[in-house]
Parts: C-alpha cells; structure tokens; sequence
C-alpha cells in the first residue's frame, strides 16, 4: 500500500522530527490531581463566564463556563469537587486570566480511558441528524484541538452562503516532538473515523479525506485498514502527505490535498472546505454518541529534559508541574518548557499553568537544545540571504515585514508586504542565520495593528 | 530550577546555520580558486592574499573598536571580502596596492553604511574600482602564470604580437574587435582560459576551479543556481548575437564565459546575498542584468573587462528590483479592508 506522502505545498521547512521520545509509548491515564484550574479562555473567540459560585458543589461534566457569544465554546468541569475559587490564573498564551478552581473529590472514582471496542465498522451515523451533531458539539464545548482553538460547532454547522464540499481531517501532526494525534489514531480508529462520519454528516460535505504525513505509515496503514473494512458507503480516503512543517497548517493541508489555495485573510469554508483535526474528531464522537463535554484530551508529555515521556490522558485543569511530578520530574539539563510543540508552543516559567483544550503536548529541552537554537545566541544583522522568503509556506517576506515591523511602519508591514497574512508557523525564525526572531517581531506587529485599530 | 529556565518566543528550535557558517562555506568555495591561484602564481599569490586579507580584518577591528561595537571579525565575511579583492587584482600589483584596497573596501563601502548586511554595494568590487582609478597602470600589468607551458607561451606570442602588455583573454578579445587579432585564432585558447592557463587576475583565471567551488557552494545552498545561471545565461546571449553575425571579429561566447571575472562573478560576486535582491524573480533579473551589462562593456566599452561596473550598477538598482518585484502572499492580495 502506498504510504509515500506525493502531495505537499511550497515553502516549509523539515525540522528533526523528535517523535522518537514518546511515539512507542500507548496512551497513559493520568490519576485525579487534588486540585484542577479550569481557564475560561480555552479557545478563540469571547471568553466565558463562569456559571458557578464560591464553594459550589460540581459535578464532572458540569457546565462551569459559558458565554452568548456565537464564536465562543463552554467549558465543563472535568471532575466532581468544589469550586474554592474564581480568580485569575496563570494562561499559556494570555497572561493570566478568569479560572475556575475547583478541588477535587478524593472519594470518586479514578477517571479511566475511553474503553475501546466502543467503536467499530458498524457505527451507523444516520441515528443523528445534522442538527442533532452540531447541538452535541455545542454543548460539549468542542473546540479545534489541533492548536488554534476555534470552536468546532462554527466550523462545522452548515452555512447556506457558503456550502461546504470536502471534510478534510488533519491527521498530520507536523509540529515536531508532539505524538499525540498519532497515538490517538493508531488506537482510537474507529472512535476517531465515526467522530469524521458524524462531522461530515452534520457538514454535509460530499468527501472525506484524511491527510497523514508520511513519517507515519503505521497510522495510514490502519485507517487505510479501516475504511477497506467500512464499504464503500461514503467516499472516504487517506491522502499521504509529504513530512514537512507546516503540513498541519489548514491552509497548507487544504492546498496539499484538495490543491485549492484559501484567500488571504479568509477561513476555509470561502471555498467550501472543513478541517478538524483528529483528536477533534474523536471527541466529537465521545460527545455525540455518549453526551460526554471535552474535559479531558491526550497529551504529549516529550522532550530529552522528562524523566518518562509519554502520551498522557489529563484532565483539562491540571498543572504542568503535576505532569511534570506524574512524570518522574525533569532531568538536571531541563532548561526550556513549552505548552505546545517547539515550532509553534509557548515557553512558560509558571508551572502553575494549567492545560487547556487546544494543548497537545508539553515539550521539555535541554540546555544544549536550547543552547543550539538560535535564540540564546546574538542576533546579527539580516545578511538579506533569502531564506525567510524561500521557507515561508504563504509566499510573504519576512525579514521586509519583521525590519517595517521593528523601525515602526506597520502601514509598510501590512500594505507593502501583507503582514496580516502571516500564520505565525515560525519556518522564518528557525532557518534565519542572522538568529533574527523574525515570527516573534510579525506577531507584535500584529498586536501593535490590532491595539491601534481597537483605539481608533 | 526555576531560574534556570528559559522564556522566549516561538519557535523553539533552529537551523543549525549561522551567519558564520553561511561565510564559512563561501570561503571553502573560494578554497579552490585559492589554490588555483597559488600553483599559478605562487609567491605573488601568497603575497596579495595576506594583505588583501589581512587589511580587512584590521580596518574591521579597527571600526570596532572605534564604534565600541562587538567584535564582528567572527562571521568571517572580512574574509570573503579580502580574499575576493585580491582575486580581483593582476597577480604582479604591488602589496601595498592590496592594502589600500582592503582598507578602502571595509572601511569607505562596508563599515561606513554600518557594517555587514547594510552596504549597499559589493565592497571588494568598489574597492576594485577605486583601485583601478587611482592606480591605472599597475591595475593593468599582467603576468604570465608560472606554470605556463612553453608550448602554450608560444602559440599566445605567436597570436598576439602585443602579448608583453596585453596577455589577458579580454584584451585578446578587445584587440579582436579592433581588428588588431582575429577572432576566429583566440577563440581557440578557450581551453586555457577554462583551466586557468593564461594571463589574468589573480584568482580569475582557472575556470575549472571556481566552478568547482561554485557546486560546492550550489550542494551547501549556500547560494541558489539562479544569479548564476542568469548571469551565465545571459552573457551567452549577448555574445553570441556578436559571433553570429562575426565570427572574425567577436570571440567564441564560451571564451567570453571562461575568460575574464566571468565566472568568479557569476559564482561570488553576483552571489553577495547583501547586495543582491531578495525575491525570485529579483535574482533572476539581477543575475541577468549583470551579464548583460559585462557583455556591453566588453564588446561595446573602451575596457576590456566589466564585471565590476556590471556588478556595481546593478548593486544600486537592488533595491529597486526589490521593490518592483514584491511577492504577492500565496492566498492573493487581501481584500482592503
């Protein structure tokens, strides 16, 4: 069977792939902690409110968080506890914001993985209406797991304007370091491709295609399996797609399976396509089938700097420092925790930081790692060699945008060079040999516009 | 522990490339003309080297310790620009000539606009230029290389009746158009001029060794094939309309390429990332604008040779190639908002 990955896009980079550390380990459960802090800004879009009071009694599952808003996702209680707090906490991304924090019951049962066997070739999808699927995402407070957070039922909820065509399920995983979404399709197949049946049910899309990147044959070999075994029903297929980063990206993911380009500054539903990714897809699955909210999700704990890395089901809540504890501590030559993978992941100093429902892993590097990257030496000036504009997967001029950006010309930045089409995938930054952080300047200039453009 | 972890943005890890190494691959490009060089023409080699090289990493100390900056002898780009100056020089000039022109290049056209990555032209070729003007005579005087064969000193005599003062490819090539030699007879010394057995500048005649040094360079990706190919391209253009359409008087289009700063241009010089544009189709035009404008000053200008004004003209149209070839993003323009 074919597992070579012939469809790609242009630009992008190849970084070592770092998987070695944890992609033989299965999927671990993670006992309670004592204590969980629920952010309420899981995802993008309005923060939530929270729901609950001082000292309220909750249950798992209980919604503690919710807003209006359209582009907005609640947020659940993964276990049975008391509130003893609503304050602000320690944010990967935001600095500190609005949390539940809730102790937890000792007396209650230990949480356990989703049995498999749950799922299997005979999951019939026409038990659920379209309405029925996007009420089910809703309340279950699914958001895209892959990273940028977006809530799933807006994604995917059919919009007459715009008619989606083609689901495309991001089975990529092309951050580096990061196993989750590979353990979860190698063991939850059949809970993920009904969590894809359902979604394309309720988008109402013709075809599915799954892309997977090629340094993970195992993975397109069992889905391939599965749907052989499925029937020809739906028109469903894997797309190997070639190991490069940012292959995840759903623009690039769309332009490498579907070879249609997204608009500058649009959303992939403008040319009628879906993309969840497949930890997504497994929980709207839980959520359909079994009412459960997104309260847990599988959790990359790699990197040289832990003890025993591993594939983690957590509780959404649970303090980087319990993971690190769980996992035997980190090693003498830690030197660099990342909530996230080392291409797009946030560096954190608080280990109080809970994780959130767009985290796939924690990443822990070690001195020299860190030493070796570019970041801890000095940056030079910009020798114009090009490398930023060859390695930028959305064709932009980094090194125009990050100089504009630094001698504050954000009209240049944005008219002349287009910073606002910069995804942030970091590709500039890690092949710059000047040691120019050039994503870190695009992204303040996206601020700085953003900032000005809310005073204005 | 927790003062020992770090905090800083996305990503997290990099190319193992730095500024240093990216001069550090140009220098082992230039390694093999380098040796080339010196089996040529020895002692004189040696000579302008070292004080080609060594007033350019004086001059860039000296601005250092001036400016109270950091020390920036490290990345090595001091270096390239020494060793390509003395390249560029005829191998008799003496040491001092290589001094100023060290000294002029890194001080007057790199440190002076800031240092690496902001001079705007290519300083061994300003230097070049400078040195030119100031010195035209001793700029002029070629030497026949050491181990020139007496076979092949014969036949170069025996082509040229003013071989003592004009031995160099171009000047054959000049006196051709002038109709002092005839084309046709010194077209076919192409095959000295490719392996480096003639009379020239320093580090420009062996064509065979800075090719090589070229392909290093292309496997390292320290530079890209399309300033070279475009340089290369267009040159062969330019010079077979001539040899079309007179053959007696225009020389061969190869012997235009492997003779002369052609091919050290094409590999190093035009290749100066600093100086050259940033986008695609900017490189290609740039590459092809250099070639052409070589072409032009060898066959339509009073010098034999151009790849330095070639070079430098297109140097201050950089930033405007730039500007006119602006990258649209992948998704399109966006929509004004």
């Amino acid at each position: 069977m074919e597992t070579r990955g012939k469809f790609s896009f242009p630009g992008g980079v190849h970084p070592p792939e770092g998987k070695q550390y944890s992609q033989g380990r299965p999927i671990e459960v993670i006992p309670n902690p004592k204590q969980v802090v629920v952010l309420l800004s899981q995802h993008l879009g309005a923060p939530c409110k929270p729901v609950v009071n001082k000292k309220d009694t909750v249950k798992a599952g209980q919604v503690i968080g919710s807003s209006d808003a359209f582009v907005s996702a609640a947020i659940h209680s993964p276990v049975n506890g008391t509130v003893k707090d609503i304050t602000l906490a320690p944010h990967p991304v935001l600095g500190r914001t609005m949390a539940v924090v809730i102790d937890v019951d000792s007396s209650q049962n230990e949480p356990k993985l989703p049995v498999a066997g749950r799922f299997d070739a005979k999951f019939d999808v026409s038990k659920w209406t379209s309405e029925q699927i996007c009420r089910a995402i809703k309340d279950a407070g699914i958001v895209g797991m892959g990273g940028a957070g977006f809530p799933a039922r807006v994604k995917i909820e059919p919009n007459p304007a715009m008619p989606k065509t083609i689901l495309i399920v991001n089975g990529c995983e092309c951050e580096p370091f990061l196993t989750c979404d590979y353990r979860v399709m190698l063991e939850w197949t059949w809970q993920v491709l009904a969590g894809i049946r359902l979604t394309a049910k309720a988008a109402g899309v013709e075809k599915i295609r799954i892309g997977i990147e090629d340094n993970k044959p195992e993975a397109i070999t069992i889905f391939n399996n599965a749907i052989e075994t499925l029937g020809n029903e739906e028109d469903i297929q894997v797309v190997p797609v070639k190991t490069k980063y940012p292959q995840g990206g759903e623009r690039q993911l769309i332009r490498a399976v579907w070879n249609k380009i997204v608009p500058t500054n649009s959303i992939p539903p403008v040319i009628g396509a879906c993309v969840v990714n497949v930890a997504t897809a497994a929980a709207i699955a839980e959520a359909v089938v079994f009412g459960n909210p997104l309260t847990h999700r599988v959790v990359s704990v790699t990197g040289r700097a832990i003890c025993k890395p591993g594939n983690y089901y957590c509780p959404l809540g649970i303090s980087v420092q319990e993971l690190i504890d769980y996992c035997g501590g980190l090693t003498e030559t830690a030197a660099k925790v990342v909530m996230g993978g080392p291409m797009m992941g946030f560096a954190i100093a608080d280990f109080s930081t809970p994780l959130t429902k767009t985290n796939g892993g924690l990443t822990f590097l070690t001195r020299k790692e860190v030493t070796e990257s570019k970041f801890n030496q000095t940056q030079t000036a910009c020798i114009r060699c090009g490398r930023c504009l060859a390695a930028c997967p959305e064709k932009l001029n980094p090194t125009k945008i990050a100089h504009a950006v630094k001698a504050n010309k954000l009209d240049v930045a944005q008219e002349q060079y287009f910073m606002s089409a910069c995804i942030e995938c970091g590709c500039c930054s890690y092949v710059c040999p000047a040691n120019i952080e050039l994503t870190g300047y695009i992204k303040t200039g996206k601020l700085l516009v953003a900032r000005a453009r809310k005073k204005a | 522990m927790l003062s020992k972890i770090t905090v800083s943005p996305a990503p997290h890890i990099s190319q193992p490339l730095s500024t240093q190494r990216v001069m550090l691959d140009v220098l082992i490009g230039l390694a093999f003309p380098m040796a080339a060089s010196i089996w040529f023409f020895r002692q004189y080699a040696v000579l302008l080297l070292v004080c080609s090289v060594g007033s350019c990493l004086v001059s860039e100390w000296l601005v250092n310790v001036l400016r109270k900056k950091p020390n920036s002898l490290i990345d090595l780009s001091a270096v390239v620009t020494g060793v390509i100056l003395a390249f560029s020089l005829p191998p008799a000039a003496p040491w001092w000539v290589a001094v100023i022109g060290g000294s002029f290049a890194i001080l007057i056209v790199k440190m002076l606009y800031g240092g690496l990555g902001y001079n705007v032209f290519n300083p061994a070729m300003a230097a070049r230029v400078f040195l030119a003007i100031s010195f035209g005579t001793l700029m002029t005087s070629w030497t026949v290389p050491a181990t020139a064969k007496d076979e092949a000193l014969k036949k170069m005599t025996a082509a040229n009746t003013h071989a003592t003062t004009q031995a160099t490819a171009m000047a054959w090539s000049k006196a051709s158009l002038k109709g002092q030699e005839n084309a046709v007879e010194v077209s076919k010394f192409y095959r000295d001029s490719f392996f480096g057995i003639e009379g020239g500048c320093l580090g420009e005649t062996s064509a065979l060794a800075i090719l090589l040094g070229g392909i290093y360079m292309l496997f390292r990706k320290t530079i890209t094939w399309r300033i070279p190919a475009a340089v290369l391209i267009a040159a062969v253009v330019v010079a077979s309309i001539g040899w079309l359409i007179k053959p007696a008087a225009y020389v061969n289009p190869m012997y235009h390429l492997v003779g002369g700063g052609m091919m050290l241009c094409a590999f190093f010089i035009a290749t100066d990332p600093v100086t050259s544009p940033l986008t695609v189709k900017g490189e290609l035009i740039f590459g092809a604008g250099v070639g052409v404008l070589i072409m032009l000053i060898r066959i339509l200008g009073e010098y034999p040779e151009g790849v330095m004004y070639a070079v430098l003209i297109m140097n201050a149209l950089t930033p405007l190639i730039d500007r006119a070839t602006r990258l649209i993003p992948a998704g399109g323009k966006p929509h004004v908002q």
